[in-house]
């Protein structure tokens, strides 16, 4: 049985986290996303969670991170200027593979830029949150439903990768009121993933000592298993070294366990492409004024479609070269200066100049009108 | 059957919980609704609207489209003078006429209908965050919609200890849509 509610896309995240069996929740509230922290501050304590607003962004992730190395799944939530503070302790979370979803609902930037209007200008952001070499997760929800089934996804690939895992949402689907159908709790609650215990003996337990495109296995703190933490690189037993040879094969683990396993992240739609002869490409809530466009569009005899990536990061970047080959008339939209445009240009080989782009970075939505203007001067 | 509705007021004054009440009333009865709010960074006074999509059909894009709005509301001049030109020539405005200043060639562009939103809630019922609820009311009989669908609806959302006087609030918006409808068509 699915479930029909009426809801904003925060407060929809918010129970995804509840569902996927979150139990703490650290931040620092930040417009347009406070409401996550409201919803996680009202829901956690019922099923024996913690919640803390810390004192800043900072603390809010530092002691997302130490629940999540006691164990428990984790959370933080912010809009684009917090991840900029959180930076550091999100590279330790690489570094050291703690688990923790990252909820981001961005508005506009640089800086403190737009903090009430809907924005898509985090993108390049969430692949390099951080200084260092890494792979990240980035997921992008593109409407109500997915507010819901995305974070319930972030937490199965932070645990799965031990990594941290960033969610997108906009001002607009975080703040926008209608009905979502979410999946059972039961199906949802089934397919949970939980992170590798070592059982083995704790006088040989070697939590990063793992094949070399797999995380690393780290037990919960307090049960007897000791083992070193810390953001430099590290041999097996996680204390520091500075031998060549372990530290390239971390880094390397780093990206080989994220991007060998590819098939378990990649996610994207295909929107009435089958018989199109315009493709747009669009995610999170440009996407939705993208089919209201093409339905509309496919009414008066134009046959447009759409792809939408919903993992960002890694990029679907296969299905992106393929599709980007198979058509000639392709629009790039996005509520950004072309942020994915770029991946989209290197995954496809093609040249900037072979696409139409519609780029807006003025905290104002791209509206369906706005799409059919532009695709029908492509016709 | 598509309707576009728009609430606009400055910032503080609470015109989002209305929207809310319409988008759940339309879903709770197997339709659509969605609304979705416009706000500025200033905590009070910042220009405010609120866009309500009603449909029989799922509704993807959440804003209402500018020239196709049936409705408005306004409690604010300022936020009136802004939005009013996504009205549809012909469309319902109804204005808090203390607070809202139509022109001549406001009242002739579109139909426009003065009640007194602010005097209602915070002098006959008592408490001026009710609005939100007058408003609802008036929205509901301007736009056609069913009374007991969105009443039903209403006194499931709000707070409970808030029932009565939201309530109150919603005949009385009510009452006051059917005079200033009977005056308009007498």
């Amino acid at each position: 049985m699915s479930r029909e509610v009426v809801s904003t896309g925060n407060q929809l995240a918010a129970k995804a986290a509840i569902d996927a069996k979150c139990k703490f929740f650290g931040g620092y509230p930040i417009t347009p996303s406070s409401e996550i922290a409201h919803e996680m501050s009202r829901l956690l304590p019922k099923v024996g969670g913690v919640f803390i607003q810390m004192e800043d962004e900072i603390a809010g992730i530092s002691v997302a991170l130490g629940a999540s190395m006691s164990g428990v799944k984790s959370m933080t939530n912010t809009s684009g200027p917090g991840i900029s503070l959180k930076a550091e302790q999100i590279g330790l979370a690489f570094m050291a593979e703690v688990p923790l979803v990252i909820t981001n609902v961005m508005r506009g930037g640089p800086s403190t830029g737009l903090p009430t209007r809907p924005a898509q200008q985090d993108i390049l952001q969430a692949q390099a949150p951080t200084h260092g070499d890494y792979q990240s997760i980035t997921l992008c929800a593109g409407s109500l439903d997915e507010c819901y089934t995305e974070t319930v996804r972030a937490f199965n690939l932070a645990e799965r990768f031990m990594t941290p895992v960033f969610v997108l949402l906009d001002e607009t689907l975080g703040h926008m009121v209608g009905k979502a159908v979410l999946p059972d709790i039961e199906e949802v609650q089934e397919n949970l993933v939980e992170r590798k215990v070592y059982e083995g003996d704790a006088a040989t337990y070697e939590p990063y000592n793992v094949p070399a495109d797999e995380p690393a296995i780290l037990n919960p703190f307090f049960k007897g298993y000791r083992y070193h933490v810390t953001g430099l690189h590290h041999g097996p037993t996680g204390f520091p070294t500075e031998d060549a040879k372990l530290s390239q094969e971390l880094i390397d683990r780093l990206f080989n366990k994220i991007l060998n396993h590819k098939d378990e992240i990649e996610s994207y739609e295909e929107f009435m492409l089958n018989d199109a002869d315009i493709m747009v490409i669009a995610y999170g809530s440009v996407s939705l004024s993208a089919k209201e466009a093409i339905r509309q569009l496919r009414n008066e005899g134009i046959k447009v479609g759409l792809f939408r990536p919903i993992t960002l990061w890694p990029s679907p970047e296969e299905k992106i070269d393929e599709l980007c080959n198979k058509f000639d008339k392709i629009l790039v939209a996005e509520m950004n200066k072309g942020q994915y445009f770029n991946e989209i240009q290197r995954a496809s080989g093609k040249k900037a100049d072979e696409f139409e782009t519609f780029f807006k970075a003025n905290g104002r939505p791209i509206s369906p009108a706005e799409f059919k203007a532009k695709i029908k001067e492509m016709v | 059957m598509r309707k576009q509705l728009r609430f606009t007021g400055v910032g503080g004054q609470g015109v989002l919980l209305a929207g809310e009440i319409l988008a759940r009333a339309y879903v709770s009865a197997g339709k659509y609704g969605i609304q979705v709010g416009t706000y500025t960074s200033q905590v009070r006074g910042g220009p405010t609207k609120v866009d309500i999509i009603l449909d029989d059909e799922a509704i993807l894009y959440p804003y209402a489209v500018d020239g196709e709005i049936d409705f408005m509301l306004s409690v604010a001049d300022k936020s009136f003078q802004l939005f009013k030109d996504g009205v549809k020539d012909g469309g319902i405005i109804v204005y808090e006429p203390n607070l809202v200043y139509p022109n001549d060639d406001d009242k002739a562009r579109w139909k426009m209908f003065p009640i007194d939103i602010i005097a209602i809630a915070k002098e006959k019922v008592g408490n001026v965050i009710t609005q939100s609820v007058v408003a609802l009311a008036i929205a509901t009989k301007m736009n056609g919609i069913d009374k007991d669908l969105v009443f039903n609806t209403m006194i499931k959302t709000v707070p409970p200890k808030a029932v009565e006087i939201n309530k109150k609030a919603f005949e009385l918006g009510y009452q006051a849509t059917e005079e200033v409808l009977a005056k308009a068509n007498s």
